[in-house]
């Protein structure tokens, strides 16, 4: 396609994903499961691109690589240039060390999906946004440039940076978010739930509370500890003889799953997850899921929203009626619904029917 | 308490903790370093200077928390920071020269996501747009003084090397030329290599410190005129020693290659890039101008930027002024501890000598300290050097503590030692004493002698105690800060009568009456074991039935169990060794200074057995002058067998009659305990 009919064709649109394939976490995962959705709207080219996030080499992560084979769409690293009716650009922040973005955009739409939050708790800059927007920006012809958040926090990251930035006039934002696709399936709970604890994560600082914190919601009292993607802490020498350990990697997810009844997720009190991908891998695994009110409003009453000061009575009064316990996982189920292949598939044809724009 | 981390750990790293908290201290703060710091090679040099700041973080409470190298942030310090969960009104600095606007945002993330809020992330690149050395952690800024600095006699240059080839002979020559003219005192910094080099050269004696020798603090109030050579500046000590010396009102000269200072901005002087060239620009155009180089310097835009309270308000410190302590100059003795007491003995003799209005102090190891404090003399303990530990020279840390804690600016130290101890260089350079070396001659042959006098520039005085005769009194260094004395010995007087009062105690004290009584004296220090010597004098005697033999040691010295085990043979641990050795027939003694003296000047016969090791004075040669006087018996070590005849002809033959003669017609100098204490005296009024 030319530059030419790039701008100005619109009747069998050509959708071109810029990304970053080596992001190991949420943002592969998202990507790979919104493309299965995509390829129904049209013609979708993936495009790679080299960041010194990641270094030099070209490991794909393994959950994109197997989406891309199944569809058999071609990855094309390090285009010069990327000519299509919709760009859709994952996660701005993967520039963050970048001077450049070296490959040249030309779009009607250009979609940047803000995958990180633009600040932390407290308003401090998540990363340094304008660097990276303004690679983008230096390097796309559009129409229209959007920033796609994510969830209703991550949103509002996204505005109050705006709000503060003197680049705001060159990016709409859009109204629907740009979720990332979940599993809607929610396995059955327990019959009758034990204090059986974990939590998994990366391992980074960012994503643990403080050891105080983390000693409230996985006390010796509680039958088992599981915290999966211990590893900051295990080399920390931060060790409990009731806490099982786990690096990253150490088990299989189902495997971690299947060792807990509640699943104890809070942070570094300065940082915020902008979806929670995991927090919602526990609620379709028929977990009960404890985390601040953040964290939390992402999946509406489907976790129960609260302080590390409170996960202990809270467990003890859902282990004490398991009735109360059920019908918690049970709420998962509408909260996931939004979340599903099908709801994120209605929000892009939104986002890609020409109408959309017009009456907006 | 101010803690002081480092994003990486280093030595760079760690050497930019010690300049940070070294600098917080002069500005009155206290300030302090996690001794897991430490690096495992951080060389002795360090080891002293971080001694003042290690601490063990569970001691102390964090007041404010200071992290450098912020742009380079590792896990093991994220652990640490949210291991010590600060609370939240502890202040979280941390400084880094930030290359982009997203390496300052992660830094300040990361430190955000460890301690669970934000710390105040100060970009250096911003209060120093021009930094001396911009890979640095440290953040190179120090306290500018208002007043000039006050001009020296002589001057003190020293000539940074760098990373200058020293291939080329007629360098060392050049610089050996240099530091022998008197206009200047000159001092090298060196690398290991260089240090080597100059070592194996004809040169060896040229005064070179390595760069972890001192600190830059220390290094600038010791500096009027800084030469630099080399390419670029030499690392972050030597970035530091220069801004500091130039904010206290010294002199910088840049001979770098590549003008690595002048073209940051500071305000230096350009000299000649081979020091083939230095000597004639040095004395031409900088020593009798360095007090208008210094005034021009302080109107430069530069100072500003290195202006360490600008980090303060931007790290919202408030500097303490920190008075020293009101109270009268102190003069302390730290006499070392040899084969005997003998240099803290000497040292009590002086103190005892000085005039009234000086209250001498010592600072002694547990031998010396009773044999100090019966003086009526105040003693700081110190540890004793062991060979049970890792840290061979750990002991001599610990004594650098001990004397920088009881010194100020002012105080007079007095050192009697033959090796000048880490320890008492740095304290009399950091705490700019005023400061004596009490230094009995007779070294031993070889290398070490240039190495004992090598830190000989750092005392005001040198003051020789001269041996009894003049052919022993070798000269090792020259000046007019070297003094030669009389000899410096404990004089007691004992009439006759008081010495038979004593016999007759001894013979009820240990039950038996003697006829002959016979003295060992052989030396309890730590430097030597004579046991087997002992064991063949009391195995002699043994058969000797009107004879008492006294083993005479200092209280506290170690004496073999096997020493008790004769019935002519008692022990004796005592300080008032010399009356009992006026009371005896015959003293066998090791030949140490004290003790021929005291056998010399109370004219006491003696065989004197001389002993040997490598870091003791000469002994043989002391005891041949006397010897070769007939003023007593000689037995070498490889005449050992002679010993029991030598004892016989002094006991049975009438030689000690012969001895006793030679003792009475001898003419000896005059003692120069009176005239050490003027000397001492004199320093301290000087300062």
């Amino acid at each position: 396609m030319s530059v030419f009919d790039a701008i100005t064709r619109s009747a069998f649109p050509k959708i071109a994903y810029v990304i970053e394939p080596r992001f190991s976490g949420g943002t592969s995962a998202a990507v790979a499961a919104e493309l299965r959705v995509a390829v129904e709207f049209g013609i979708v080219e993936v495009h790679a691109v080299t960041s010194k996030t990641f270094g030099e080499n070209q490991n794909v992560a393994p959950v994109l690589r197997r989406v891309l084979d199944e569809l058999r769409i071609p990855l094309v690293w390090d285009a010069p240039r990327i000519s299509a009716d919709f760009v859709i650009l994952h996660n701005p922040a993967f520039l963050k060390f970048q001077d450049a973005l070296n490959t040249k955009i030309f779009a009607r739409s250009l979609i940047v999906v803000t995958h990180e939050n633009f600040l932390r708790p407290g308003g401090a800059e998540g990363f340094d946004v304008l660097a990276c927007l303004s690679r983008i920006e230096e390097a796309t012809l559009a129409l229209r440039k959007y920033l796609a958040p994510i969830s209703p926090y991550n949103r509002k990251t996204v505005k109050e940076w705006l709000a503060m930035s003197r680049i705001a006039r060159q990016w709409a934002v859009l109204d629907a978010d740009w979720f990332n696709i979940c599993q809607t399936e929610v396995q059955s709970p327990c019959e009758k739930p034990e204090d059986r604890r974990g939590r998994h994560s990366r391992p980074g600082f960012e994503k643990f509370p403080s050891i105080d914190d983390l000693d409230s919601c996985f006390p010796k009292h509680a039958k088992s500890n599981v915290i999966l993607g211990a590893d900051a802490l295990l080399n920390a020498k931060v060790l409990r003889a009731h806490w099982k350990m786990l690096p990253f990697d150490g088990i299989s997810v189902d495997e971690f799953f299947s060792m807990i009844d509640f699943y104890v997720y809070f942070t570094a009190p300065t940082w915020q997850e902008s979806f929670g991908r995991a927090i919602a891998e526990a609620l379709a695994a028929g977990k009960v899921v404890l985390s601040n009110p953040e964290t939390a409003a992402t999946f509406g009453d489907a976790v129960v929203s609260c302080h590390p000061g409170d996960v202990d009575q809270i467990i003890s009064d859902l282990i004490a009626k398991p009735d109360r316990y059920h019908e918690q996982v049970t709420r998962s189920k509408t909260s996931l619904a939004q979340y599903s292949a099908a709801s994120f598939r209605t929000m892009l044809a939104s986002v890609l029917t020409a109408q959309s724009e017009v009456l907006r | 308490m101010i803690f002081v981390e480092a994003g990486t750990r280093s030595l760079r790293s760690f050497d930019a903790q010690l300049i940070l908290a070294e600098q917080l201290s002069t500005r009155g703060y206290s300030a302090c370093i996690d001794a897991e710091y430490l690096p495992e090679n951080a060389g002795r040099g360090r080891v002293y200077e971080a001694s003042k700041f290690l601490v063990d973080p569970d001691e102390y409470e964090v007041d404010t928390l200071f992290v450098l190298g912020a742009e380079d942030i590792g896990d093991r310090l994220l652990a640490s920071l949210r291991q010590k969960q600060l609370g939240a009104d502890v202040p979280v600095i941390a400084t880094g020269r930030f290359a982009t606007q997203q390496s300052y945002v992660g830094a300040k993330s990361r430190l955000a996501y460890a301690l669970g809020r934000e710390a105040n992330v100060i970009d250096l690149t911003e209060l120093q747009p021009r930094s001396l050395l911009p890979a640095a952690a440290s953040p190179l800024m120090t306290e500018i003084q208002p007043a000039p600095r006050a001009v020296r006699k002589v001057p003190n240059v020293t000539i940074v090397l760098g990373s200058m080839e020293l291939d080329n002979p007629e360098i060392l020559s050049c610089f050996s030329r240099m530091s022998n003219q008197l206009v200047y005192n000159l001092r090298l910094i060196v690398s290991g290599a260089q240090k080597e080099v100059i070592r194996s050269s004809p040169f060896h004696d040229l005064p070179a410190n390595l760069y972890t020798d001192l600190s830059p603090h220390t290094l600038a109030r010791s500096t009027d005129v800084l030469v630099m050579f080399g390419s670029g500046i030499a690392g972050v000590r030597m970035a530091d020693f220069t801004i500091e010396l130039i904010a206290s009102g010294g002199v910088a000269i840049d001979c770098t290659d590549d003008e690595a200072i002048v073209s940051s901005g500071v305000p230096a002087l350009l000299g000649p890039k081979t020091p083939l060239a230095l000597a004639g620009y040095l004395t031409g155009k900088v020593l009798g101008n360095t007090s208008q180089i210094a005034e021009q310097a302080t109107r430069s835009q530069w100072l500003h930027s290195v202006d360490i309270s600008r980090l303060e308000a931007a790290a919202g410190l408030r500097p303490k002024t920190r008075q020293p302590k009101e109270r009268s100059q102190r003069t302390l003795f730290y006499p070392t501890n040899g084969v005997g007491l003998g240099h803290a003995q000497r040292c009590t003799v002086i103190a005892k000598a000085l005039p009234g209005d000086i209250s001498p102090i010592f600072a002694a190891f547990p031998s010396c300290v009773p044999l100090v404090r019966r003086e009526g003399i105040d003693c700081i303990p110190l540890v004793q050097r062991t060979d049970m530990t890792d840290n061979a020279n750990g002991n001599d840390v610990l004594t650098y503590r001990r004397l920088g804690a009881a010194l100020q600016a002012g105080d007079t130290l007095v050192f009697d030692g033959g090796h000048v101890f880490d320890s008492v260089y740095r304290v009399i350079l950091e705490r700019n004493l005023s400061a004596v070396w009490v230094r009995r001659g007779l070294f031993p042959d070889g290398r070490s002698r240039h190495r004992m006098v090598q830190r000989e520039k750092v005392f005001d005085r040198v003051i020789v105690p001269s041996e009894a005769f003049d052919e022993l009194n070798d000269t090792y260094s020259h000046g007019s800060h070297v003094h030669n004395v009389g000899p410096i010995f404990r004089q007691v007087t004992q009439s006759e009568e008081e010495s038979n009062q004593l016999r007759s105690r001894l013979a009820e004290r240990f039950g038996r009456e003697f006829k002959q009584l016979v003295i060992s004296m052989l030396g309890g220090g730590v430097a030597s074991d004579r046991s087997a010597q002992l064991q063949a004098i009391s195995g002699m005697l043994e058969d000797r039935e009107d004879c008492l033999h006294l083993v005479v040691t200092w209280p506290g010295s170690k004496v073999q169990p096997a020493t008790f085990g004769w019935t002519n043979t008692r022990v004796v641990q005592t300080f008032e060794a010399t009356r009992l050795c006026l009371a005896a027939d015959l003293v066998i003694s090791a030949a140490g200074y004290n003790s021929v003296l005291e056998v010399l000047y109370n004219k006491i016969p003696a065989i004197l057995i001389p002993q040997s090791a490598p870091y003791l004075d000469d002994q043989e040669r002391r005891a041949r002058a006397l010897a070769d006087r007939d003023l007593c018996a000689i037995i070498t070590e490889k005449e050992f067998m002679k010993l029991e005849r030598t004892v016989s002809d002094c006991l049975d033959q009438g030689d000690l009659e012969l001895y006793r003669s030679a003792l009475e017609k001898i003419e000896l100098p005059e003692t120069g305990a009176a005239e050490a204490a003027r000397i001492i005296a004199q320093v301290k009024d000087e300062k």
